[in-house]
C-alpha cells in the first residue's frame, strides 16, 4: 500500500511537471488578454525535442554532456523525496529536510557548471548570476525548513505535511505565515522567477537560468527543460500543501481516494500556478544587482517567522 | 481615503467594452497552420528564432505584432526562442549585410535538424531595394537554404502566418 | 596486533622521516635521491597508519600508551596522528613526481630535510606528554613551516614567511605563557600535572590562560583576527608541502587546543561563546573571501580558514552544551556535534590535501595558478578533471561525499537545538544556522567558481593550452583522497563509533524522540546511482536515433575569442557587490600619459584590489602605532655619549631606590 503511494506520488509529480508550466503560461497569458498556448503545448515541445538532432559547441568537455542526467536526477530525487500527494509514506531518513535541500543545491551547482563549460560569455553571466543567488537563498531556505520541522517536531518534510495535513487550520497556517511567506519568496528565487528572473525574456542581458542553457539542443534541452519543470511542480506543490494541506492521502485511507486525491492535486498546481502567474503579471523583475536586499528580506522573514513560531512552540 | 476607494469601487469601470477585432483571416490562417503543423510536424509546438540579416526594422515590427494580444501567436502554437540551438524554425529579415553573412551562417549551423528557414520580407527574399549594393551579400538564399520566402515590405502578420503554414508544408513534402 | 608490534611501528613512523633526511643529504648530488627520500616518508606514513591501527584494534584504543620516554598516544592523539600520517604518506607520493619540475627552483635536498623535521614536528607535537616537549616539539613544526613557505625565496614568499614567522611567535608566546600560568611556573610538568595543579589557581587567572590558549591555537588555526597570514603563507610553500600544512598542521592545531580543554577543572559557558563567534567569524571572512579570491592556492588557503572556523565553531557549541547542568538533551547535542568535529576534521584532511595537490598538479603543467588565466583543461585531462570535481563538490559539502554528512550533523543538530533547549538557546541556534548556511553557500560558489575557471569553457591564456598528459602519480594522491572522502562518507555513524565517540553515539539513539533526525548513507548513494541510471536508460530509449553535430559556440555573430569568457574575477563580481562593505575592495584607474603635450592621450588600465577589514581596521593601525613608538625611542639613541652616561647614573638610580 505504502509503495503503491510512493510510486503512484513520484509517477503522477513526473507526469504533470510539464502541465504546471503550461498552466503557468496559460494563465500569464490570459493576464496579458491573450489566448495563449495551449496548456498541453510543454509536453509537445518536450517531446518534439527528444527526436530532433543535437549541436554541441567545439569547446565543450565531459561535463557539458554529463549535466543533463544529473540534473535530471536530482529533479527525479526531488519529485520522489517531496509530499505532494499524499503523506506519512515515505521514512524519515529519506525525506529529510536538510537532503532535499542539499540535493536542489546539486542540481543547481551542475546547471551552472554546463553554462560555464560552453565557453560563452552569456552562459558564464548566467552561471555567475544562478550561483550567486543559489548560494545566498541558502540561510533563508534552511532556516525556513528547520521552523517548519520545529513546528511539527519532526524533521522530514513528508512528516512536516503530515502534521500540518492532521492539524486543524487555524492552529498551524496563521502561525506559520511568515514563514510561508519566506518559503514562496525561496521558492520564486530557486525556480528562476519573478522578481529574481524573468523565465520569458528573449534579451541575454536580464536571463540568469535561460542564460546558462543557450548552449543545450535537442534532447538535452529537453532533460533540463523537463528538470525545472519538476522542480517548479514540486515546490509549488510543496507550498500549497502547507498552505491549504486538504485532500492529502494516507496509507491508512485505502485506495479508493484516490481519485479525489489526484483532483486535488491538480487543483492544487492550478492554484499555484495562477499565483506564480499573478505574481509574475503584477510585479516587476528586480535588478539583479540589488539582489541582496531580496535576499536579505527573505532571511530576515524567515528569522521572524521562525520567533513566531517559538514563541508558539513554547506558550 | 476611505472615501476615495468607496468612490472607485462604486464608480466601476466606465471605460466603454473592447470592440471585438477578431481578424478572421488572421485566425483562419492560424488554424490551418495549427492543424498543419499538428499533422506534419510530429510536435505540435514550433519554436522560433528570428535573425535580422540587415533589414530596416519593418519585418521586425510585424513579427513582434505577432506575440501581441492582437494576433497572440502563441495559441497556434509558437514561440520565439532565444537560441537558434533551441530552434525549429529561422526567420531571417532583410538583404544579408555583409556584417551579419558570417551571424547569418553560424546560426543556420547551428540549428538542430530538422531545420526550415524562412525568408521574410522582401529584402530577404531578393535583396529588395538594396540589391546590388557593396554592403550587401544578397538574398538570404544567396547564403543559406530557404525552404520558403514570405513577400511584403514589410509583410502583414497574416502573411507571414500563412507563409509559415506553406514552409511547413513544403518543407514536410 | 600485540602491544609491542604496533609501538615498534609507530617508533619506526618517527624514525623513519629522520632517515629520509639523512640520506637526503648523504645522497646530495644523486639522481632519484628525491624519490628514495619520498618513499621513506611515504614509509613512515604507511608504517604510522598501520600502528594507529593497531592501536585500536588491539582494543587498548582506550588507553595512553607511551611510546618512548615523554610521549605518549592516548586516543584523541592517536586519531590526529593517523591524520599527519596519511596527509605525510598522500603527500610524498605526490611529490615523487611533483617535485621533478621544480628542481631550479628548489633545493631538494634541504627542502626534504625540512619537510622531514616538519613532520617529526607534528608527531612530536601531538605525542608529547609535558608541557615543554609540546613547546619544543611546536616550535620545530613551526620553524620547519616557516622555511617551507620560503622555500622558494621569491619576494612574495619572503613577506609571507616574516608575516607567519611574526605571528606565529606571538601565538607561541601566547602559549607558552598560557601553559606556564596553568602549570604554575613548571614547565617540566605532565599534563596530568598541569590538570591536577589547575584546581588551585583563581578562575581569573584561568579564563587569562585559556584567552591566551585560544590565541595561540587559534593564530595557528587561522582563526580571526588571527588568520591573516595563513592566505599569504599556506600557497607559498610548494604544493604538496602546502596540503600538509593546510590539511594537517591545522589539524594539530586544534588537537593542541582540545587537549588543552582537558587541563582546565570546568569550562565557564563565557569560554565557549567566544570560540564559537570567533569560529563562526572565521568561518564567514573564510568564505567570503574565498568566494572572491582569484588564485587557486590562495582560495584553498581562505578556505582552509573557513572550515578551522567551522570546527571551531562546533567545539563551542559542544562546550556550551556540556555546561548545561541535568539536561541529557544537551548532552546528546554535545555528542552529534562532537561527531561534527571529528567527521569534519577528516573531511577537510582529506578534500583540502586532495584539492591542494591536485592545484599544485595543475600549477606545474600550466605554470600558472591565476584563475583570470586558466580554463578548458577538462578536454585535455578528463579523467583528473573528474577527481578534481569530485574533491570539489566534497569541499562544497554536496551529496553523496562525505562533507555533507559532517555539515548535515551540524545543521541537524542545530535543528534540533531549536525545538529542544531553552528559547534563548533556540534562537541562538537558528543565528548560527544562518551564519553557517551563509557559510555553507559561499563554499557552494567557491568550489564551483574553482573548478569552472580551471576546467571549463576554454584557456584564458597560452599557459592553459596544454596538450602534454597529466602524469599517473601527480593522480594518485587526489583520487586517493576521493575514496577517503567517500569511505567517510560510507562509514559515517559506524566507523566513528568505535573511535571515541562511543559514548556521543550512545546518546544520539535518544534523538529518536525527533523522528526524521536521521539520514540514511545508503539510501542517498543507491537513490542517486538509480536515478541516474534510469535517466540515462529512458533517454537512450528514447532518442536512439538522435545525432549530434559539433559546431560552434553562439556567438551572435561576432567570432567569440577566449578572452570574453568571464574571468574569475568577474565571476564573483556580483559577490564582491553584495558584500562591498566588508571586503575592502578597491578600484584604481591607472593612467600612464604616452604623450607628453598632450594629457588625453594615455594608456588606462584598471587595477582592482581587494583587501582585508582586518588589515586595515586592526593589523595596521598596530604597526603603524608600533612604527610611531620605535621612532619615539630611536631618539634615545642620539650618540652623544653624555646622553648614554646620563641613562647610566638614572638607571643606577633608579636601581638604588628599589634595591633601598
Amino acid at each position: 500500500m505504502m509503495y503503491v503511494l510512493i510510486f503512484l506520488q513520484w509517477i503522477c509529480v513526473l507526469a504533470l511537471a510539464p502541465l504546471t508550466v503550461g498552466i503557468v503560461r496559460k494563465m500569464k497569458a490570459h493576464y496579458q488578454n491573450r489566448e495563449g498556448a495551449s496548456i498541453l503545448l510543454p509536453y509537445w515541445t518536450i517531446l518534439s525535442l527528444m527526436r530532433k538532432e543535437m549541436t554541441i559547441t567545439r569547446h565543450s568537455s565531459w561535463v557539458f554532456r554529463v549535466v543533463p542526467f544529473v540534473v535530471l536526477a536530482t529533479a527525479v530525487c526531488l519529485a520522489l523525496l517531496v509530499p505532494s500527494i499524499a503523506y506519512g509514506i515515505l521514512p524519515h531518513a529519506a525525506s529529510n529536510i536538510f537532503l532535499i535541500g542539499a540535493i536542489a543545491a546539486l542540481g543547481s551547482v551542475f546547471l551552472v557548471l554546463g553554462g560555464m563549460d560552453t565557453s560563452s560569455t552569456f552562459g558564464h553571466m548566467g552561471s555567475s548570476r544562478e550561483m550567486t543567488l543559489a548560494a545566498l537563498v541558502e540561510p533563508a531556505f534552511y532556516l525556513v525548513l528547520s521552523t517548519l520541522g520545529l513546528l511539527a517536531g519532526v524533521w522530514s518534510l513528508d512528516g512536516i505535511v503530515g502534521y500540518f495535513a492532521m492539524s486543524p487550520w487555524s492552529a498551524v497556517v496563521p502561525v506559520a505565515s511568515i514563514t510561508l511567506l519566506a518559503l514562496l519568496a525561496v521558492i520564486l528565487a530557486e525556480n528562476a522567477r519573478y522578481p529574481v528572473d524573468n523565465p520569458a525574456t528573449h534579451l541575454e542581458l536580464t536571463m540568469v537560468h535561460e542564460a546558462m542553457i543557450l548552449e543545450y539542443s535537442g534532447p538535452y534541452l529537453a532533460m533540463l527543460e523537463y528538470a525545472a519543470a519538476i522542480k517548479l511542480t514540486v515546490m509549488l506543490v510543496l507550498f500549497m500543501n502547507l498552505v491549504l494541506p486538504f485532500g492529502l492521502l494516507h496509507p491508512a485511507f485505502g485506495l479508493a481516494l484516490i481519485p479525489v486525491a489526484l483532483m486535488v492535486f491538480v487543483a492544487k498546481l492550478t492554484l499555484g500556478g495562477l499565483l506564480v502567474a499573478t505574481i509574475e503579471s503584477t510585479i516587476v523583475k528586480m535588478r539583479f544587482y540589488r539582489m541582496q536586499e531580496y535576499m536579505s528580506v527573505a532571511a530576515i522573514g524567515a528569522l521572524i517567522g521562525f520567533i513566531l513560531v517559538l514563541i508558539g512552540h513554547t506558550l | 481615503m476611505l472615501s476615495l476607494l468607496s468612490k472607485i469601487i462604486k464608480t466601476g469601470r466606465i471605460t466603454e467594452p473592447a470592440p471585438s477585432l477578431e481578424d478572421a483571416a488572421f485566425v483562419e490562417a492560424g488554424r490551418n497552420l495549427k492543424a498543419t503543423i499538428g499533422r506534419l510536424y510530429g510536435g505540435r509546438s514550433l519554436r522560433i528564432r528570428h535573425i535580422d540579416a540587415g533589414s530596416n526594422n519593418g519585418e521586425e515590427y510585424e513579427m513582434t505584432a505577432l506575440g501581441n494580444a492582437y494576433y497572440d501567436v502563441e495559441r497556434f502554437g509558437l514561440s520565439f526562442v532565444a537560441s537558434p540551438r533551441h530552434a525549429d524554425i529561422l526567420t531571417v529579415s532583410g538583404p544579408v549585410t555583409r556584417n551579419m553573412e558570417h551571424a547569418l551562417k553560424v546560426a543556420y549551423e547551428m540549428t538542430p535538424e530538422p531545420r526550415i528557414v524562412v525568408a521574410v520580407g522582401d529584402g530577404a527574399c531578393t535583396g529588395g531595394i538594396w540589391k546590388g549594393s557593396y554592403a550587401v551579400v544578397g538574398s538570404v538564399a544567396d547564403v543559406i537554404p530557404v525552404d520558403w520566402q514570405i513577400p511584403g515590405d514589410p509583410p502583414a502578420p497574416a502573411d507571414i502566418i500563412r507563409g509559415l503554414l506553406k514552409a511547413i508544408e513544403q518543407a514536410r513534402a | 596486533m600485540p602491544t609491542s608490534l604496533y609501538l615498534y611501528l609507530i617508533e619506526a613512523a618517527f624514525v623513519l622521516p629522520l632517515v629520509g633526511a639523512i640520506l637526503a643529504l648523504v645522497l646530495y648530488r644523486v639522481h632519484g635521491a628525491n624519490t628514495a627520500t619520498q618513499f621513506l616518508f611515504a614509509a613512515s606514513g604507511v608504517v604510522g597508519t598501520i600502528g594507529i591501527a593497531g592501536y585500536f584494534v588491539s582494543g587498548q584504543g582506550n588507553v595512553a600508551i607511551q611510546v618512548i620516554s615523554g610521549f605518549t598516544v592516548t586516543p584523541l592523539a592517536a586519531f590526529f596522528l593517523a591524520l599527519v600520517y596519511l596527509g605525510t604518506f598522500l603527500t610524498s607520493i605526490y611529490a615523487i613526481q611533483g617535485l621533478r619540475h621544480y628542481k631550479k627552483i628548489y633545493s631538494i635536498p634541504w627542502l626534504n630535510v625540512t619537510s622531514a623535521l616538519f613532520i617529526l614536528g607534528m608527531q612530536a607535537t601531538i605525542m608529547s606528554g609535558s608541557v615543554v616537549a609540546f613547546l619544543i616539539a611546536w616550535e620545530v613544526m613551526s620553524i620547519a613551516a616557516y622555511f617551507l613557505v620560503i622555500a622558494d625565496r621569491t619576494d612574495d614568499s619572503l613577506r609571507a614567511g616574516f608575516l607567519y614567522f611574526l605571528m606565529t611567535h606571538i601565538g607561541f608566546v601566547c602559549l607558552a605563557s598560557g601553559f606556564l600560568l596553568l602549570a604554575q611556573g613548571n614547565v617540566f610538568a605532565t599534563w596530568s600535572d598541569v590538570a591536577l595543579g589547575a584546581f588551585l589557581i583563581s578562575p581569573q587567572m584561568l579564563s587569562v590562560a585559556f584567552l591566551l590558549l585560544l590565541a595561540g591555537f587559534g593564530s595557528k588555526a587561522g582563526l580571526v583576527p588571527l588568520h591573516q597570514w595563513l592566505p599569504y603563507a599556506h600557497p607559498q610553500a610548494p604544493s604538496h608541502s602546502s596540503a600538509l600544512l593546510s590539511g594537517t598542521m591545522l589539524k594539530v592545531a586544534l588537537f593542541g587546543f582540545i587537549q588543552s580543554l582537558f587541563l582546565f577543572p570546568f569550562i565557564p559557558m563565557w569560554w565557549a561563546l567566544v570560540v564559537i563567534v570567533v569560529g563562526l567569524g572565521s568561518g564567514f571572512f573564510g568564505a567570503l573571501h574565498a568566494a572572491v579570491e582569484r588564485d587557486a592556492k590562495r582560495l584553498l588557503a581562505w578556505s582552509s580558514v573557513e572550515n578551522m572556523g567551522l570546527i571551531f565553531s562546533g567545539v563551542g557549541i559542544v562546550l556550551v552544551l556540556r555546561t548545561l547542568p541535568d539536561s541529557p538533551v544537551a548532552w546528546s547535542l554535545a555528542g552529534t556535534m562532537s561527531i561534527f568535529v571529528v567527521l569534519h576534521t577528516v573531511n577537510h584532511f582529506f578534500f583540502k590535501t586532495g584539492l591542494f595537490l591536485a592545484v599544485g598538479a595543475v600549477a606545474s603543467a600550466t605554470h600558472t595558478r591565476d584563475l583570470d588565466l586558466l580554463g578548458g583543461l577538462a578536454r585535455a585531462w578528463p579523467l583528473f578533471s573528474g577527481v578534481f570535481l569530485t574533491l570539489a563538490l566534497a569541499a562544497a559539502a554536496l551529496p553523496p561525499l562525505g562533507t555533507f554528512f559532517g555539515e548535515w550533523m551540524y545543521l541537524q543538530s542545530l535543528a534540533v537545538a531549536m525545538s529542544v533547549l531553552p528559547t534563548s538557546f533556540a534562537v541562538a541556534s537558528a543565528l548560527i544556522m544562518v551564519v553557517l548556511a551563509l557559510i555553507g553557500g559561499l563554499a557552494i560558489f567557491t568550489f564551483v567558481k574553482l573548478f569552472a575557471l580551471v576546467f571549463l569553457g576554454r584557456a584564458r591564456s597560452d599557459h592553459a593550452e596544454v596538450t602534454t598528459r597529466m602524469f599517473g602519480t601527480l593522480l594518485w594522491s587526489p583520487l586517493l583522497c576521493v575514496v577517503g572522502s567517500l569511505l567517510v562518507a560510507v562509514s559515517a555513524g559506524s566507523v566513528f563509533s568505535d573511535v571515541a565517540m562511543q559514548d556521543a553515539i550512545g546518546r544520539v539513539a535518544s534523538l529518536s524522540v525527533m523522528p526524521g533526525a536521521s539520514i540514511n548513507v545508503w539510501f542517498v548513494f543507491a537513490l542517486f546511482a538509480l536515478v541516474i541510471i534510469g535517466v540515462y536508460l529512458i533517454r537512450r530509449a528514447f532518442t536512439n536515433v538522435a545525432p549530434v553535430r559539433i559546431t560552434d559556440t553562439w556567438d551572435c555573430g561576432t567570432p567569440l575569442t577566449p578572452r570574453m569568457q568571464y574571468t574569475a574575477t568577474g565571476f564573483a563580481a556580483p559577490i564582491r557587490f553584495f558584500f562591498r562593505s566588508v571586503l575592502v575592495s578597491r578600484k584604481d584607474l591607472i593612467k600612464e600619459p604616452i604623450a607628453a603635450g598632450n594629457p588625453w592621450i594615455a594608456r588606462r588600465r584598471l587595477d582592482s584590489t581587494i583587501g582585508s577589514l582586518w588589515e586595515h581596521t586592526l593589523y595596521m593601525p598596530i604597526a603603524y602605532w608600533v612604527m610611531r613608538a620605535s621612532t619615539w625611542t630611536k631618539r634615545l639613541q642620539s650618540g652623544v655619549i653624555q646622553l648614554y652616561l646620563l641613562f647610566v647614573v638614572c638607571a643606577l638610580a633608579v636601581v638604588m631606590i628599589i634595591a633601598l
